[in-house]
């Protein structure tokens, strides 16, 4: 009992050291009590919206409503079950047309809104008007408060930056480019194409997977790109060329005719470590 | 009124109206002549007054991440697919407007607004139309309302402006509770043409009534949650994944929704061709014995442990307590490793619910409906917390 007191403790102190208060926005009361929501129950606060948050792994959110004179700021704090996840929330959430800022591992504020990813956790703040200024304090302070790594996923540097589409790097939770063998990965948009990586357990899965992919293509060719790889054409993935170097895998889809599939896929299969 | 973050930032999810295009009222797409023949594939159900044909498999593209799964099923004959402002903070619409752009005409496309003033939803409806590249939605949801005094005059009035603009074709409601208010106060309106609304085996034939009620007022019926949202969440090596990662699991509740005829299409997720293809399949399949035993065997398993909130239990215990909120709470450690939460959240009850105890009761009088052992789980809390 006394362990399980104990843990019980240290949890409630790790919950309460991220959860957000009033205390960020400098002159404001709080309005209504703090709100908490696990996946069993978040769908009472965003109805359906809630399965966007459970598909990146959430875990819990704590959120609190800020009144300054006329103005209200929402704040709502969601823990995911690791960095990678939460990260994967910010990419999703994120105005690709917007820049983005570092406060944590990455922010980016538009005038009523900002959000913002550091460690397992992604924060959301709302304002009822334009203050662009106002949640970019929140953001800092927030980023302050939560402990934890800044570093975004390794995969995202593994995408050569030229031609690259500015905001287009994101995570896919599952089902990358629609085919389910493709777990979970990475996609990046460029000039000529889109590039994606995936990670498999082991050289073996990677392998395994490998093979159903090209079952599943009519007509494969196969090319000289790192441990193997194949290059085929389809009807909604385009021009492809795919590569597997060790437990990774990855390429380029909807290739343009200017292209050199084998030539741009090397270049992504050197970069993988 | 409840707190709603969705309804919050429904100001925050308009673009600046400097940037929204010159829209023209567009004309009604003859749905039956551009669909594609599938001899033996597709059903058709007709969306209630609106008179459109739609399958009866749509596509929910809420969590899709991929334009090519969209892409596929607008190409294999799939006709309806809905959106909402609200999804992945508005990246979502601007994805399904790219994946349906060239077949437009020939899909039933429908989002919804999360706002609560006129000024607001028509705002966000030209956001919508901008990021989805079109000059019309077929159908215009208000998202989730869940009590009839949320249906406001003002929410109505701005359906029938974007109408009479031609920016919408019909006006729909989408609701994930309060059937019993909501879907008789959308009938007596007399101005909504459409219902979204959660419905799966889970929910079980308790509000079959209320859908026969709608459609007999001509209401389209969409179901959504068709698989209800659960199976997302079950634990990779419990026995419960076990029987729900059998094959045809989850069309199992798929085709237990579409045996209500009442029911005029659903838009179950999807994010893969295989989630597409099995899903394609239900379309012309009969909900089986089997498929009853594998959703009985699931319902079996979590119907001890698992509050579905249908609040019938309300008043009930003699000693007063709160039964669906401790359920909750209780399920917070059990289901989800949320101890903490749990008890902290039991903690903000009132001493006198605090304080009670099931075992100083011989006898329970609260009784599921639903089959959750009550006094068990309730004495499980008061273990876990009290």
């Amino acid at each position: 009992v006394i362990r399980l007191l104990a843990l019980s403790a240290a949890a409630v102190a790790v919950a309460f050291a991220q959860a957000p208060d009033c205390s960020v926005l400098p002159g404001s009361t709080q309005d209504g009590p703090l709100r908490s929501y696990t996946a069993d129950n978040l769908f009472e606060y965003m109805d359906g919206n809630a399965e966007g948050y459970i598909l990146y792994h959430f875990v819990a959110m704590h959120g609190v409503n800020c009144q300054s004179g006329e103005d209200t700021v929402v704040l709502d704090v969601s823990e995911m079950e690791n960095p990678e996840w939460a990260y994967g929330m910010f990419a999703s959430n994120r105005d690709p047309r917007s820049p983005v800022e570092k406060i944590g591992t990455e922010a980016q504020i538009v005038p009523r809104r900002a959000i913002l990813v550091k460690d397992k956790y992604f924060v959301e703040a709302s304002s009822s008007k334009e203050q662009a200024a106002v949640l970019r304090h929140i953001l800092e302070a927030m980023a302050q408060r939560i402990s934890g790594t800044t570093e975004p996923p390794g995969e995202l540097s593994v995408f050569p930056t030229a031609k690259l589409v500015a905001g287009s790097v994101r995570m896919v939770p599952e089902s990358v480019l629609g085919i389910s063998a493709l777990k979970r990965g990475y996609i990046a948009e460029y000039d000529y194409g889109k590039a994606f990586l995936v990670r498999e357990a082991t050289p073996e899965s990677a392998a395994a997977v490998m093979n159903k992919l090209r079952a599943r293509f009519d007509e494969t060719k196969p090319a000289k790109v790192a441990d193997e790889a194949f290059e085929a054409n389809e009807k909604y993935l385009g021009r492809l060329c795919i590569f597997r170097k060790g437990r990774t895998i990855g390429g380029f889809t909807g290739l343009t005719a200017d292209a050199d599939p084998i030539a741009v896929t090397a270049t992504l299969a050197e970069r993988v470590k | 009124m409840k707190s709603s973050r969705r309804n919050f930032l429904a100001g925050g999810l308009v673009l600046p109206a400097a940037g929204l295009a010159k829209l023209t009222p567009a004309a009604a797409p003859a749905i039956d002549a551009a669909v594609p023949a599938a001899p033996g594939k597709l059903v058709y159900r007709t969306l209630g007054k609106t008179g459109l044909k739609v399958t009866s498999v749509g596509f929910g593209c809420m969590i899709t991440s991929d334009a090519s799964v969209i892409e596929r099923a607008a190409d294999a004959g799939i006709n309806y697919f809905d959106t909402a402002r609200v999804y992945q903070s508005g990246n979502n619409e601007r994805m399904v407007g790219a994946a349906l752009k060239a077949k437009r005409k020939q899909i039933v496309l429908s989002t919804k607004t999360p706002a609560n003033g006129k000024a607001d939803a028509l705002a966000t409806l030209d956001t919508s139309l901008k990021e989805l590249g079109t000059d019309y939605v077929d159908i215009w949801y208000l998202h989730g309302k869940q009590s009839a005094s949320q249906l406001t005059d003002d929410l109505l009035e701005a359906q029938q402006i974007a109408k009479k603009a031609g920016k919408i074709r019909f006006a729909g409601v989408s609701l994930h509770s309060g059937h019993s208010e909501v879907i008789p106060a959308a009938i007596q309106s007399g101005k909504i043409d459409v219902l979204l609304i959660s419905y799966n085996f889970t929910t079980g034939n308790r509000i079959d009534d209320l859908i026969a009620k709608a459609k007999a007022a001509g209401l389209g019926i969409v179901a959504m949650k068709v698989m209800a949202g659960g199976f997302r969440r079950v634990k990779e090596g419990t026995p419960e994944a076990t029987i729900l990662n059998r094959p045809g699991a989850m069309s199992a509740a798929l085709r237990w929704v579409l045996k209500n005829p009442d029911i005029s299409t659903t838009i179950p997720s999807m994010t893969d061709m295989d989630q597409f293809e099995d899903n394609f399949k239900c379309m012309s399949a009969k909900f089986s014995a089997e498929d009853e035993k594998t959703l009985t065997a699931h319902l079996e398993r979590i119907s001890p442990m698992y509050c579905r909130m249908c609040n019938q239990c309300l008043g009930t215990c003699r000693q007063g307590l709160p039964v669906s909120d401790l359920l909750r709470f209780v399920t917070y450690a059990d289901g989800y490793g949320q101890f903490a939460l749990g008890r902290e959240r039991y903690r903000e009850l009132p001493d006198r619910v605090i304080s009670a105890r099931c075992g100083d009761c011989s006898s329970c009088t609260v009784q599921c409906p639903n089959g959750v052992h009550v006094a068990e789980r309730i004495a499980r809390a008061q273990e876990l917390f009290a």
